[in-house]
C-alpha cells in the first residue's frame, strides 16, 4: 500500500494505492473518489458499544468503511473542512483524537471510545474522544494548519483548537487569566493539558468561523 | 490570450492577458480587477450569437449559474483581467479542441469567446440523485475553459470505470458518461458507511474532481449558525 497526503496544508487529502491483500479503514463519508476495482464495506467503529458511544456523544457515524481490492486500485480520502492532515505510525502506543479528527487508519489500529471527563465536556470538547491504539499508520485532520507542542508541565489551549494528544497528558479546565479576562477577554474557558507528552493543535477552529459568520448574519 | 493561475491551490485567481480584439466570457461577479482598456458587456447569450439568449439564460439558472454572462473584450494590446470564484479553492484551465466538456454548474468560471455554453440535461436519475444541480453546463468549441472548485482539483484519466462521491465532480469530457448507483456492494453497506449514492463514470476521457465537498462543509457549519 502506498499513501500520500496531497495539497497540504490548505486542502489535504490522502491518495491511497491499494494492492491485493491491503485493507484500509476510513471515516464514514471520507471517500471522494475511487477505482471501480476497490470494494467498500461498512463496519461498526470499534465494536457495537464503541460505535453507539461515538454516535450518541461524538455526533459521529456508528460506522466506518473498510476499503480493499483484489487487483490494484486507488482511493482518495478527504475531510469535510479545509485544512491539513497528519500521519503518525502507532507502535503499541495510544493516541487520543478529538471528535471529527479521525480520517483513516491501517487495519492493525484499534479504535475505541474513551471517556474524556466532565472537564472536556464543559470545554466543549465532548464527553468522549476516540482512542486509537495498536500498530499501523493513522491519519487525522484539522480545520486549518496542524502544529505540535511537546508539553513538559502544562500548556493552556483555547477550546476548539485541540486535535489530538497522548494519553500521558491529562485534560483540565481553567480560565485563561483572572475573572476580568474570563468575562471580557474573549477566551472564556480554556483547556489545560498537564503531564509529559505531545499535543496536536489546529490553527483555526470551527467555533471561531461560526462566531465570525454569526456576527455577519442579519 | 495567455492565462496564468496564481495563488494555488488555496485561494486561486486567474490572470488573463489579452491583446486588442480578444475576448473572454466569465461568470457574473468573477471579475476582481482589470486594466482600463477592457470593455464589459453583460448579456444572456454568447458574444456575437443571435437569438436564444433568454432560454439559455433560464437553463443556466437551473444549472446553478447566473442568468447573465459577462463578456470582457480588450480594446487595446497588453490588457490584463483578474478573475476568481467566491469559495476558497483551486482553478484549472482545460483546453478544448473541438470536443465538449460537461461542467458541474458552480464550477464554471470562464471560457474563451469561441466556446458555446449551454445547459445540458444528464437524465432524470442523475438529475435527482447525483447531488448536483438538475442541469450541467456544456462547453463546446475551441479554446480554454476555466474551472473552479472548493478544495484542490485533481485530474483522473478514466479508461473503463471510476467512482466519484456526489459533490466531488468538477467537470468531465463528454466521452465519459455516468450513472448514479450504490457506493458499496450492497445498498445496506452503502448507507451504513455514510457514502450513500455515488456517480459511476464509464468510458475513456478526462475527469476533474475536487478534494473537498461544499455540502459537507455546509452541513458542519450550518448547525453552528444562529437562526435568522
Amino acid at each position: 500500500m502506498q499513501t500520500e497526503i496531497r495539497n497540504r496544508p490548505a486542502f489535504a487529502n490522502i491518495r491511497v494505492l491499494l494492492e491485493s491483500g491491503d485493507s484500509l479503514i476510513a471515516e464514514s463519508d471520507a471517500m471522494a473518489s475511487m477505482s471501480s476495482t476497490v470494494a467498500m464495506k461498512a463496519q461498526l467503529a470499534g465494536g457495537f458499544f464503541n460505535a453507539v458511544i461515538r454516535r450518541l456523544f461524538g455526533q459521529e457515524s456508528m460506522f466506518v468503511n473498510e476499503f480493499s481490492t483484489y487487483g490494484t486500485g486507488e482511493v482518495v480520502l478527504t475531510q469535510p473542512f479545509p485544512g491539513d492532515m497528519e500521519c503518525i505510525e502507532l507502535n503499541g502506543n495510544t493516541i487520543l483524537l478529538q471528535p471529527g479528527a479521525f480520517v483513516a487508519c491501517e487495519s492493525g489500529v484499534k479504535l475505541s471510545a474513551g471517556w474524556a471527563g466532565f472537564a472536556s465536556f464543559f470545554g466543549k470538547e465532548g464527553l468522549f474522544r476516540l482512542k486509537a491504539s495498536g500498530t499501523g499508520k493513522l491519519w487525522f485532520g484539522a480545520y486549518g494548519g496542524i502544529f505540535t507542542r511537546d508539553v513538559s508541565e502544562e500548556l493552556t489551549i483555547d477550546t476548539g483548537h485541540l486535535v489530538a494528544y497522548e494519553p500521558t497528558l491529562k485534560l483540565k479546565m481553567g480560565m485563561a487569566g483572572g475573572f476580568f479576562s474570563f468575562i471580557f477577554g474573549g477566551e472564556g474557558f480554556v483547556s489545560k493539558v498537564r503531564g509529559q507528552g505531545r499535543v496536536y493543535l489546529q490553527s483555526r477552529s470551527m467555533d471561531g468561523l461560526a462566531a465570525w459568520t454569526n456576527s455577519h448574519l442579519y | 490570450m495567455q492565462t496564468e493561475i496564481l495563488c494555488r491551490p488555496a485561494a486561486s485567481v486567474a490572470r488573463i492577458q489579452m491583446q486588442e480584439g480578444e475576448s473572454i466570457t466569465c461568470e457574473v461577479g468573477a471579475m476582481i480587477a482589470m486594466s482600463t482598456a477592457i470593455n464589459v458587456e453583460t448579456a444572456a447569450r454568447k458574444r456575437g450569437s443571435s437569438g436564444g439568449g433568454v432560454l439559455k439564460g433560464i437553463k443556466r439558472m437551473f444549472a446553478g449559474e447566473s442568468f447573465f454572462l459577462n463578456h470582457f473584450t480588450a480594446t487595446a494590446d497588453q490588457q490584463s483581467l483578474i478573475i476568481g470564484p467566491s469559495l476558497l479553492g483551486d482553478i484549472v484551465s482545460h483546453p478544448l479542441t473541438g470536443g465538449s466538456l460537461i461542467v458541474q454548474g458552480s464550477s464554471w468560471l470562464a471560457s474563451g469567446a469561441d466556446i458555446e455554453i449551454d445547459a445540458t440535461w444528464q437524465g432524470l436519475g442523475n438529475a435527482l440523485f447525483s447531488g448536483e444541480a438538475m442541469f450541467w453546463i456544456k462547453c463546446t468549441g475551441t479554446g480554454d475553459v476555466l474551472l473552479s472548485s472548493f478544495g484542490a482539483i485533481y485530474e483522473v484519466v478514466v479508461d473503463g470505470t471510476y467512482t466519484v462521491d456526489t459533490g466531488h465532480i468538477v467537470a468531465f469530457e463528454d466521452t465519459l458518461g455516468f450513472t448514479v448507483g450504490k457506493s458499496a456492494g450492497t445498498w445496506l453497506n452503502s448507507f451504513l458507511g455514510g457514502e450513500g449514492l455515488v456517480c459511476k463514470f464509464e468510458g475513456h476521457g478526462k475527469l476533474y474532481c475536487q478534494s473537498h465537498n461544499p455540502p459537507n462543509f455546509g452541513k458542519l457549519l450550518g448547525p453552528m449558525l444562529k437562526a435568522r
